[in-house]
C-alpha cells in the first residue's frame, strides 16, 4: 500500500475513533449508545421505549449516526435494585444516561457517581435530587393529579365520599399527585376522602385494594389515582364489585387497559401524561449533551384529558 | 466425623475427584467460570467501578446470606429476615432522624432489635416445637406490617452524612459494606468451622436428636443461631440505609429468597449438616455477577429472568453432573 492510502486510511480510522468538532462547538460521534432506565418493568414504560427508539431512529435519520438504545428496568419498583442498573450502566460508559427516579434521595449517590464519570443524565417523569442540576422531563404531576380530581367533583356535583390511591409514595411524581389530588379535595367541604390505597404500581394490587376499600367503605362515590396501574386496578375491581355507574373513576395515563375501561364506561376519563414523548425528549436531551449543545432545566411534554369522545381519536 | 471420612475418602479418590466432590471448591470453579467469561465477553465487567459496583451489591445480600446459610445448616429456615433487615433500618432512621438520637447509638439499638426479633423466632420455634419456615411466613407478616405501619410507605429522608460513609465509603478502594462483609464471613467461617460450637451447629443439622442424646443444648444453639442471622440482617439494613441515604420502607424486599438461593447454590443442604457459609457466599456472588453481567450486556429486562435462571439452572447442574459422573467413575 502506498504512503498516500496509508495516510489515508490513518486519518479515516481517526475520524471514526475520534469525535469530530462542528463549526459551532458541539461534536459529532458516528455512533451513540444511550441508557434508559425506568421505575420498573411496567407497560407505561414501555410506550417510554418506544418514545426513546423514536427520537433514536430521528437522530440515525437526520445525522446518519447510528443510535443504540439499552432499554434496562428493575424487575420490582426497588431503589436498590434500581441503583445496582444504573450503576452497571455507568460501568459500559454509555453516551448518557436517562432515568425515571423511584426515591431521589436513594437515588442520589449513584447519580452523584455518573456525574462524577461525567456521563450526561437526563431524568424524566421525576424531579432532581435536591440541589442537583439534572436536566428533567414531565409533564406538571400536580397539574395532571388536579385535572382527575377535578373532574371527579364535577362528575359528582360535588358531594360525596371519595378515595385515591397512592401508587408508590416514596415516588416524588406518585406522591405529589396524591397530595395536590387531596389539595382540590379539600377546596369542597362536602367531599371527604374516607380511604387512601398504596398499589404500589402494581395492577393486582391496585385491584386488592381497591376492593377491600370498597368493602369497608360501601358508601364511597369515586375514585382517583396517583399512578398508572392503579386505575386499571380499580376499574377491574369496580366491575368485580358490580359497582360500575354507582363508584365513578377517574384515572391516570393511558394505558390500553386504561383506554379500554373509558371505552366500556367503567372510567369517566383519564388524565394522561404522554410517556412516549418523554422517552423521545430523554433522548434528545442526551444526544445534546452527548454534543456539547447545551440543553434546557426542564421540557414539560403536557398533559392530555381523555374521554369516550377522543379515546379513539 | 463427617470431615474425617471426606478427607480419607479425598486420599483414596485423588486430587481431581476430592476437588470436584468438595462443595465449596466445585461451586468455587463455578464462579470462577463465569467471573473469566464475563471479562472476556465484556469489556467493561473487570473495569475498577464495575468491580466496586458488584462488590458492594453482593455485600448487602451476603451479610443476610451469612445468617441464612447459618440456619440451613441447623435445618432451618429464616424467611422473615428481609423484614428484620428492613425494620432495622426503617428504625435506624426514625432513632437519628425523628428521635434526635446519636447516630452510633441508633445503630446500636437497631442490631439490637435484629437480635430481639431473631430471638423471638428462634424461641418460639423452640418452644412451638415448629418449623421455622412455617412460624416465619407469619413473623415476616408482622415484621413487614411492622414497616408499613411506621411509615405509610414513606422513606424516612436526612439521614446524618457522619454515617453514610458506612455504606458509601471506601479503605483503599475498597467498598465499606464489602470491607464489612469479609471481616463477618471470616468470623462465621471461623465459629462454623473451628469452634465446638460450629461443630455443635453441624451435628444438630445432621440429626438432631442424636445431638439431644450426645448432650448439645440444641434449643440453646439453635435461638443463638437465629439470634445472629436476626443481627446480621439488621447490619445489611442498617448498612443499606447508610448507602442510600434514606430509610427505604422496601429495604429487605429482595432478601427472602435470595440468600437461600445462593446458600442452595453454594452447597448448603435446606435439610441441614452439609455445606459452608464460604460456598454459600460464593453462590450469593455468582448471583452478583449475573445480576451484572446482565446490564451489562444489555438483556432486555423482559428477558433477564429467564437468562439469570438459566445461568443459575446451568451452574448447579454442571455442579451435580460433575460429582455424579465422578461417583461413578469411582
Amino acid at each position: 500500500m502506498s504512503r498516500f492510502a496509508l495516510s489515508v486510511a490513518a486519518a479515516a480510522m481517526l475520524a471514526g475513533a475520534f469525535p469530530a468538532v462542528a463549526q459551532d462547538g458541539t461534536t459529532t460521534k458516528d455512533s451513540y449508545r444511550f441508557v434508559v432506565i425506568p421505575k420498573v418493568v411496567h407497560p407505561w414504560f414501555d410506550k417510554v421505549n418506544d418514545g426513546a427508539q423514536m427520537a433514536a431512529a430521528a437522530i440515525e435519520a437526520q445525522t446518519g449516526a447510528t443510535v443504540e438504545i439499552n432499554y434496562s428496568a428493575p424487575q420490582s419498583a426497588d431503589v436498590v435494585q434500581q441503583n445496582q442498573i444504573l450503576e452497571s450502566s455507568i460501568a459500559t460508559r454509555p453516551d448518557g444516561i436517562a432515568i425515571d427516579l423511584l426515591d431521589p434521595a436513594g437515588n442520589r449517590a449513584s447519580l452523584e457517581d455518573a456525574q462524577y464519570q461525567e456521563i450526561p443524565l437526563v431524568l424524566f417523569d421525576s424531579v432532581p435530587p435536591e440541589g442537583m442540576m439534572i436536566p428533567y422531563i414531565g409533564s406538571d404531576f400536580c397539574e395532571q393529579a388536579k385535572i382527575a380530581s377535578r373532574r371527579l367533583v364535577e362528575i359528582l356535583n360535588e358531594e360525596g365520599k371519595v378515595a385515591i390511591m397512592m401508587g408508590v409514595p416514596s415516588a416524588p411524581n406518585h406522591s405529589i399527585r396524591a397530595e395536590c389530588h387531596r389539595e382540590v379535595f379539600a377546596e369542597y367541604p362536602n367531599i371527604e376522602v374516607v380511604a387512601e390505597g398504596i398499589d404500589n404500581d402494581d395492577i393486582q394490587i391496585a385491584q386488592q385494594q381497591a376492593a377491600a376499600i370498597m368493602q369497608a367503605h360501601p358508601e364511597l362515590d369515586g375514585w382517583v389515582a396517583s399512578d398508572a396501574a392503579g386505575p386499571v386496578g380499580i376499574g377491574q375491581a369496580i366491575v368485580e364489585a358490580g359497582k360500575q355507574g354507582e363508584v365513578q373513576l377517574v384515572g391516570l395515563d393511558n394505558l390500553d387497559e386504561m383506554l379500554d375501561l373509558i371505552r366500556d364506561g367503567v372510567a369517566d376519563s383519564s388524565s394522561a401524561s404522554q410517556p412516549e414523548l418523554q422517552g423521545y425528549w430523554s433522548v434528545m436531551l442526551l444526544w445534546q449533551q452527548a454534543t456539547g449543545a447545551p440543553v434546557p432545566n426542564f421540557i414539560d411534554t403536557g398533559n392530555a384529558f381523555i374521554t369516550q369522545d377522543n379515546v379513539d381519536g | 466425623m463427617q470431615t474425617t471420612y471426606k478427607t480419607k475418602r479425598a486420599e483414596r479418590d485423588g486430587p481431581l475427584a476430592a476437588f470436584v466432590r468438595t462443595p465449596v471448591l466445585g461451586v468455587l470453579a463455578v464462579l470462577i467460570v463465569i467471573f473469566v467469561a464475563s471479562a472476556l465477553l465484556s469489556p467493561y465487567f473487570l473495569t475498577g467501578y464495575n468491580m466496586s459496583v458488584v462488590a458492594r451489591g453482593l455485600a448487602f445480600v451476603a451479610l443476610v446470606t451469612i445468617g441464612q446459610a447459618s440456619l440451613m445448616l441447623l435445618g432451618e429456615l429464616d424467611l422473615s429476615l428481609g423484614t428484620i433487615g428492613g425494620l432495622a433500618g426503617i428504625v435506624t432512621g426514625m432513632l437519628m432522624v425523628n428521635g434526635g438520637i446519636d447516630p452510633w447509638i441508633s445503630i446500636l439499638l437497631a442490631l439490637c432489635l435484629g437480635a430481639a426479633l431473631g430471638f423471638i423466632n428462634g424461641f418460639l420455634t423452640a418452644a412451638l416445637r415448629l418449623h421455622s419456615l412455617v412460624l416465619t411466613i407469619g413473623t415476616a407478616g408482622i415484621y413487614g406490617g411492622a414497616i408499613l405501619v411506621l411509615t405509610r410507605g414513606v422513606a424516612i429522608t436526612g439521614i446524618p452524612p457522619e454515617i453514610q460513609f458506612l455504606g458509601r465509603g471506601t479503605i483503599w478502594g475498597v467498598p465499606m459494606p464489602f470491607v464489612i462483609m469479609l471481616v463477618v464471613l471470616a468470623l462465621a467461617v471461623f465459629l462454623t468451622l473451628k469452634t465446638p460450637f460450629g461443630r455443635y451447629m453441624y451435628a444438630i443439622g445432621s440429626n438432631r436428636d442424636a445431638a439431644r442424646m450426645l448432650g448439645i443444648k440444641v434449643d440453646r444453639i439453635r435461638v443463638l443461631v437465629f439470634v445472629m442471622a436476626g443481627a446480621l440482617s439488621a447490619l445489611a439494613g442498617v448498612l443499606l440505609v447508610a448507602r442510600l441515604g434514606t430509610a427505604q420502607p422496601s429495604i429487605g424486599n429482595a432478601w427472602v429468597l435470595g440468600p437461600i438461593a445462593a446458600a442452595v447454590i453454594g452447597g448448603v443442604a435446606t435439610t441441614g449438616g452439609v455445606g459452608t457459609i464460604i460456598g454459600a457466599i460464593f453462590g450469593a456472588a455468582i448471583i452478583a455477577i449475573i445480576e451484572n453481567i446482565i446490564v451489562l450486556f444489555g438483556v432486555s429486562p423482559y428477558w433477564q429472568g429467564i437468562v439469570s435462571g438459566a445461568i443459575v439452572v446451568i451452574a448447579i447442574s454442571f455442579d451435580a453432573i460433575s460429582r455424579r459422573w465422578l461417583r461413578k467413575e469411582n
